[in-house]
């Protein structure tokens, strides 16, 4: 990128700061990291007394990327990192997906379903967390980032985090683990049962369902109603061996096939990470101009509708690259070719021109 | 007469304030029960030969305090190690026959506090992670999860416990310059330390990729190593050909090392001819520190053959 258009870029964001509000909880406690054209974090290590401080950093001295601390500390801007005093940080979710220039359709579906299931299914409902300490913020580029601001998990080392994220990646997750033969009576085979929770009390439920819709496919035997009313009995109090059929831990096999539908892949070395920096919330991001947008609810969130910084105003660009036809701030931009000039809405063309698609045209 | 809940936890507070509230003073006789309890702890003795009576309450604490103020001042990381492990298991070999009431006010202290839900005895998500042994059994995935509370069983929470005994037995606060009597006897625990405690291992570095050199950096340095971690070192050295003998005597440095059991998971891992997990997989274990793009641990030599080679033709 040239160096005026460097300034260009800077001058937008910082008039996007002085309209902004941006509050970091506990802003005096964390470290922040600051990154430019060359790198996302050039230095780290600063502080800020407060809000307002931060704020009219980002406004005169405007980076292109800004992040914070998950971490509370003592002395943030101390050190090595052993001199911060480290006092506990926010437990962490990213949530990416890989994508070309523009996220599809498809690919903003996805990866927005994940974060509600993450929140939903795995937050909420297995750990616990107060919705009121949840904050999801879209990530400003491919996904989401979502802090976790309950003091339960505040103190949690990085081993220890890392067991939330496996368990919500489900790594490792063989359902042969679920069942088990006491070593006094090894004909007995115990596994789920009714009322079971986390991965065990979906894996119940699912083998309930499939034996009651679909028995067959679980062995040709079980299409025998009293066969599988002996099965069920079992299963609703973990005795599983009571079927006749041997080898019914294999063939769940076929349950287990569905279990990591459930699953999210989060990153885990972002969540294990007690030391990590985290895009600021309601800042810009610099690979694309996209607000890091916290957000209320994750229903009918659109990142190129509503986490637009700029605006509709015209700006003139021309293309270093084919450009396809890409839905943003309401409309449908048209494609563009290599070489080719037009004039489009700012937030568009920033976004295109911090991606290294355009350079400004006079 | 019973152990006082001082004598079987002498880590607790309570145990701490029974000390400082006392005229005891540093002695021979103490010391060289210091001594003992540190030598017992490196030959993995399941009976303490250091038992006392327990009237002799005073002397019991101020052994443990001895030790650890001996510990601290030596920095061997190794021995600091082998203690704490011995000493968890010593105070749950006590927990696990203890009192409700007993195990309630460990647990407290601990920071351990099961809790009833559903009907169900369970503790809370972020207590259990944070002392859940590294073993495939308390993996949180194959658990009873819900609403932040994680189902358990008695004998687990004093396992649990265990753990929170080591790792508080871990965490030593630096002695600079401790009273004569702990750097006299400092010295002669050193003597009956056996010498193949220390170190037998040697690599040329460069030998292995980044993540492998850490393992053995850490093992080196008698840190523990969780079960993932000690399972991929274990695999990478057989299939390098590496000696039995030579993977054995790695393993010997980890502060839990138990020789019968080491020698069985490492005949296990030929026996069941284990292959090497790809890097994707260690870097889910948290074992990848590099981004050597090389698929597998197996495949650095060749990386950095390729390397020289280029390096050379460029040159």
């Amino acid at each position: 990128m040239e160096e005026k258009e460097k300034q260009f870029v800077l001058k937008r964001f910082s008039e996007y700061y002085r309209k902004a509000s941006i509050e970091v909880p506990s802003v005096e406690q964390r470290e922040f990291g600051v990154g430019g054209f060359e790198k996302k974090i050039e230095s780290r290590h600063m502080g800020f007394e407060s809000n307002a401080a931060l704020q009219n950093y980002l406004i005169k001295d405007t980076p292109l990327y800004i992040s914070h601390s998950i971490a509370y500390y003592k002395f943030p801007k101390a050190t090595p990192m052993e001199n911060k005093g480290w006092g506990g940080g926010d437990l962490i979710f990213d949530l990416d997906v890989h994508a070309g220039l523009f996220l599809s359709k498809e690919e903003q579906e996805k990866v927005r379903s994940d974060a509600m299931r993450l929140v939903e299914d795995f937050l909420l409902s297995d750990f616990g967390v107060r919705r009121d300490s949840l904050k999801i913020v879209f990530s400003g580029n491919r996904g989401y980032h979502v802090h976790v601001r309950d003091p339960a998990y505040r103190m949690l080392e990085g081993d220890a985090r890392r067991e939330i994220s496996d368990y919500i990646a489900g790594k490792g997750l063989d359902y042969r683990s679920f069942f088990s033969s006491p070593e006094e009576d090894k004909w007995k085979t115990y596994g789920p049962r009714e009322g079971d929770w986390g991965y065990r009390g979906r894996f119940y439920r699912m083998a309930v369902k499939l034996l009651e819709e679909n028995p067959g496919a679980i062995h040709r035997r079980l299409l025998k109603p009293e066969e599988a009313a002996l099965l069920r009995e079992g299963m609703r109090t973990g005795l599983w061996s009571k079927t006749s059929i041997k080898d019914i831990v294999d063939r769940m096999g076929v349950v287990a096939k569905m279990l990591p539908v459930q699953c999210i892949d989060v990153d885990t070395g972002v969540t294990i990470d007690t030391k990590r920096l985290i895009r600021v919330p309601n800042t810009l991001h610099g690979s694309t101009g996209l607000i890091a947008k916290e957000l209320k609810s994750l229903d009918n969130f659109e990142p190129y509708r509503d986490a637009a910084a700029f605006g509709g105003e015209p700006i003139k660009i021309e293309a270093l690259q084919p450009i396809p036809a890409q839905e943003f701030l309401n409309s449908t931009m048209e494609k563009l070719e290599k070489g080719e000039k037009k004039e489009v809405p700012l937030s568009y063309g920033m976004y295109l021109l911090l991606k290294g698609a355009v350079t400004l045209s006079s | 007469m019973e152990f006082s809940f001082s004598s079987k936890y002498p880590f607790t507070s309570e145990a701490k304030q029974k000390v400082e509230g006392s005229s005891l003073e540093l002695n021979d006789e103490i010391m060289e029960r210091a001594v003992q309890r540190v030598v017992a702890a490196l030959k993995g003795e399941k009976e303490h030969a250091y038992r006392l009576h327990p009237s002799d309450e005073l002397i019991e604490l101020g052994s443990y305090a001895a030790a650890r103020v001996m510990l601290a001042y030596l920095k061997n990381r190794f021995l600091t190690g082998r203690f704490a492990v011995a000493e968890a298991k010593r105070a749950s070999s006590f927990m696990r026959s203890d009192s409700e009431e007993n195990i309630r006010k460990l647990g407290d202290e601990l920071g351990i506090k099961p809790t009833e839900f559903e009907g169900r005895m369970v503790l809370p998500v972020s207590q259990y992670v944070s002392f859940s042994p590294r073993s495939v059994d308390y993996r949180l995935i194959f658990r009873n999860v819900a609403k932040g509370f994680v189902e358990v069983k008695r004998p687990e929470v004093i396992r649990l416990m265990e753990e929170a005994v080591r790792i508080r037995m871990e965490a030593l606060k630096p002695v600079q310059s401790p009273p004569k009597i702990i750097q006299e006897y400092s010295k002669k625990l050193m003597v009956l330390v056996p010498k193949e405690a220390v170190m037998k291992m040697s690599f040329k570095e460069g030998d292995n990729p980044p993540c492998i050199e850490k393992l053995l950096e850490q093992a080196r340095a008698h840190q523990n190593l969780n079960h993932q971690a000690r399972w991929a070192l274990a695999v990478y050295l057989l299939s390098k050909n590496v000696s039995m003998e030579k993977v054995h005597s790695i393993f010997s440095n980890l502060p839990d090392y138990d020789e019968k059991k080491t020698k069985y998971q490492l005949e296990h891992v030929v026996k069941r001819g284990y292959t090497m997990p790809a890097c994707a997989t260690l870097l889910s274990y948290g074992i990848c520190v590099a981004d050597c793009r090389i698929g597998s641990p197996l495949n650095w030599k060749g990386k950095v053959e390729n390397w020289k080679k280029r390096k050379s033709s460029s040159s």
